[in-house]
């Protein structure tokens, strides 16, 4: 059976999925070594990342919680590790129209981000005061900060960014948290 | 691997209409897509999810001073770019094809909107088109639609307003989306989900009516097999098939007596490109130039009332087509129009997050509470004249079956960018008419792909006759927006659809000589 053929002979009737409107739950999911989880628990129960090192992923939380905060505990670093391993990844920088390897966007920017902070402030950024870190984010989000070397400051900013609000609004319980209705059609093939 | 009547490159809106059509008529064909195979049941709703319905090939440079946009334009997998498309569906208006002749501007179509007009007519027929014809009163000589307009709600209503405060006519929007039960196929349920794709049938993307005819009829789809070459005789002038590359990687060839490429606007001109030292079909120099975007930009404003803006379409609700004359009086030549109302969601590039991209930190959870309920936005869409130096060359670097990858630049001139900045700022003076108490816009950005091998009625001049049959292989044909020689100021799947039924109409009228 073809592809189109099998889609017409799968077909649900509409009003099975209008029944279904806003009764699933669509979710991300990242692969572990505890099984499928989204990003949220994935955290939680400490599920190793595969592509960002422990270093990587606590700067990229870090920078997460500042950008919208609550993306930490939602699972910034899980969301971005786990489909860095994809062959078609879900991250908003493939809009972006970025020719070189998407890890390297990552790790690049993160380092820069670390470089930056050790050398305004001699620490990591993990460990800037608040208000330090606020203003070295709108920087980047203006400009490439002093010793950055990383992927472009603006463009890091608006990924990480978007990555925090896919993982923290991008889900029917993102949707709740702002009284938006989600209204799926169907929900993904994977389960929580 | 047997030789076929036709190897089509693409499953997307020109490909799939294209092997309907030629499939019923009796011919072998097979479609080459790059992309993995897709059923309506995969077409998950989530902005996130979403995103696997856009380019997953090999990457495209893009650069210049208003970068082309790659990946979010283009499809990746059954039905390309049009799964995800929003089905706008417009007619280009007879100025469009007369830009040289009437204005001395830009490039004439190789015919006029009363040829092709009877081939949107019944695509119209066929497909399906919501809207108001009486109120649609830019709209050219037509028939009316086949279908009452789809339902509008708060956000446009609101907008409406505003245009009306200052004189301005809106109507429906003409959509390729059931606003009633239409020929089997499921009406809209309005839930804004249509970027991600519609697996309910309401929407036009091509699982719902020209590959299902095309399988029916025989036609066959290969997934996964990515095409890298038109391959020809020695001496260019014949085309003996297509070299693709299947999902292990191996190298294979499809024997066919017409190739027809219809993939999405950046790969027809690097598979050109890629299949000959200069170019095959490129006697003019033209494969790659006259790359063209839309200049588009949105328009925000937040109201007190609750816009609703979760319901309706991602396309938007209601149109206004004031500013669509080619009036050199205006300081600029580009037509352009205004799609109002769009669906929104929290997330993804055209999600609420990004109607205020400097925001972050709790100012961001604040601006989405309110943006989630009281953001009302319009987008804006305009004409960019052509111009051959926004071109696509091969650069370096090369892909993963070892082919040179492509550079496109291209930059909006001098007309693109006064019609759009006038459209900023009338949009922000409907908006404050409207009643919002806060209104902005959005930066400049580049919509839909077209040109790249353009028709024409000259061999020198372009790189296809009218018909999209290459001037210089007479048995290799070019499908989709990569023919247009201007962009016009609408979007451009419903006559991709037209051409798309002229073009494979002319092949099967043509057979006997071209094979």
């Amino acid at each position: 059976m073809t592809g189109a053929e099998d889609s017409l002979a799968r077909e649900q009737s509409r009003r099975e999925l209008l029944a279904r409107m806003g009764t699933g739950l669509v979710a991300i999911t990242v692969d572990t070594a505890f099984g499928q989880l989204t990003p949220a628990r994935a955290r939680a129960r400490g599920a190793p990342l595969r592509n960002l090192d422990a270093a990587e992923g606590r700067t990229l939380e870090a920078l997460g919680e500042v950008l919208l905060p609550g993306a930490a505990e939602a699972g910034i670093a899980h969301f971005v590790d786990d489909q860095l391993s994809r062959e078609n990844p879900m991250l908003l920088l493939k809009y972006l129209d970025f020719t070189t390897a998407y890890a390297d966007f990552y790790k690049q920017g993160l380092r820069s981000l670390e470089r930056v902070s050790q050398a305004r402030f001699q620490t990591s950024f993990l460990q800037l005061q608040p208000g330090q870190k606020t203003a070295l984010v709108r920087e980047m989000s203006q400009k490439d900060p002093a010793a950055w070397t990383g992927p472009p400051a603006p463009l890091f900013f608006f990924v990480i960014r978007n990555d925090a609000v896919d993982v923290y609004y991008g889900t029917p319980q993102g949707f709740e948290k702002l009284g938006i209705p989600y209204m799926a059609h169907i929900l993904p093939p994977q389960k929580w | 691997m047997e030789k076929v009547d036709v190897a089509i490159v693409g499953s997307g809106a020109a490909g799939s209409l294209f092997a309907a059509n030629l499939a019923q008529k009796g011919k072998k064909v097979v479609i080459l897509e790059a992309g993995p195979e897709r059923a309506m049941g995969d077409l998950v709703s989530s902005q996130i999810w979403s995103r696997r319905l856009k380019w997953g090939g090999p990457p495209t440079d893009s650069a210049g001073k208003d970068p082309l946009s790659v990946n979010f334009a283009s499809g990746w997998g059954t039905g390309g770019s049009a799964m995800h498309h929003y089905a706008n569906w417009f007619r280009l208006h007879p100025e469009d094809f007369e830009m040289k002749t009437r204005f001395e501007r830009g490039l004439d179509w190789p015919f006029s909107y009363d040829e092709l007009r009877p081939f949107y007519d019944r695509i119209q027929v066929e497909v399906g088109i919501s809207g108001d014809a009486a109120k649609e009163v830019w709209r050219p000589a037509v028939a009316p639609y086949p279908m009452p307009p789809l339902q509008s709600f708060a956000q446009g209503a609101l907008i409406a307003r505003g245009f009306a405060k200052l004189g301005l006519r809106t109507s429906p929007l003409p959509m390729a989306i059931n606003s009633v039960e239409y020929k089997g196929r499921a009406a809209c349920v309005y839930d804004g989900w249509c970027d991600a794709g519609c697996p309910i049938y309401a929407l036009a993307n091509p699982l719902t009516i020209y590959l299902p005819q095309a399988l029916k009829a025989g036609a066959t789809i290969l997934h996964h097999s990515f095409a890298t070459r038109v391959l020809t005789r020695t001496e260019g002038d014949r085309a003996t098939g297509v070299e693709y590359f299947d999902a292990q990687g191996q190298r294979q060839v499809q024997e066919a007596s017409v190739v027809v490429l219809a993939a999405y606007a950046f790969q027809i001109p690097r598979l050109l490109l890629n299949s000959r030292p200069g170019g095959l079909a490129n006697s003019s120099g033209l494969v790659g130039r006259y790359m063209m975007a839309h200049a588009g930009g949105n328009v925000f404003g937040l109201f007190k009332e609750d816009t609703q803006n979760y319901l309706g379409m991602t396309g938007g609700q209601l149109l206004s087509q004031e500013s669509y004359a080619k009036d050199p009086a205006k300081g600029f030549l580009s037509a352009s129009q205004w799609m109002i109302g769009n669906a929104l969601k929290p997330n993804d590039l055209l999600g609420i997050v990004n109607a205020r991209p400097d925001l972050f930190g709790s100012e961001l959870h604040d601006f989405l509470r309110t943006a989630g309920k009281h953001l009302a936005t319009m987008t804006f869409l305009g004409e960019a004249l052509p111009n051959p130096d926004n071109r696509m060359v091969l650069a370096g670097g090369k892909d993963k079956y070892g082919f040179p990858l492509a550079r496109v630049t291209h930059d909006f001139g001098p007309d693109d960018i006064k019609s759009f900045e006038a459209g900023m700022k009338q949009g922000q003076e409907i908006f404050k008419a409207a009643g919002a108490y806060e209104v902005w816009a959005g930066g400049r950005v580049q919509i839909h792909t077209m040109g790249g091998a353009i028709m024409g009625r000259r061999p020198e001049t372009s790189v296809t006759n009218p018909y999209g049959q290459t001037h210089d292989v007479s048995n290799l044909f070019v499908a989709g927006s990569s023919l247009f020689p201007t962009s016009g100021g609408v979007n451009p799947t419903f006559t991709i659809h037209a051409l798309a039924l002229r073009s494979a109409e002319y092949l099967i009228q043509n057979w006997s000589s071209l094979v």
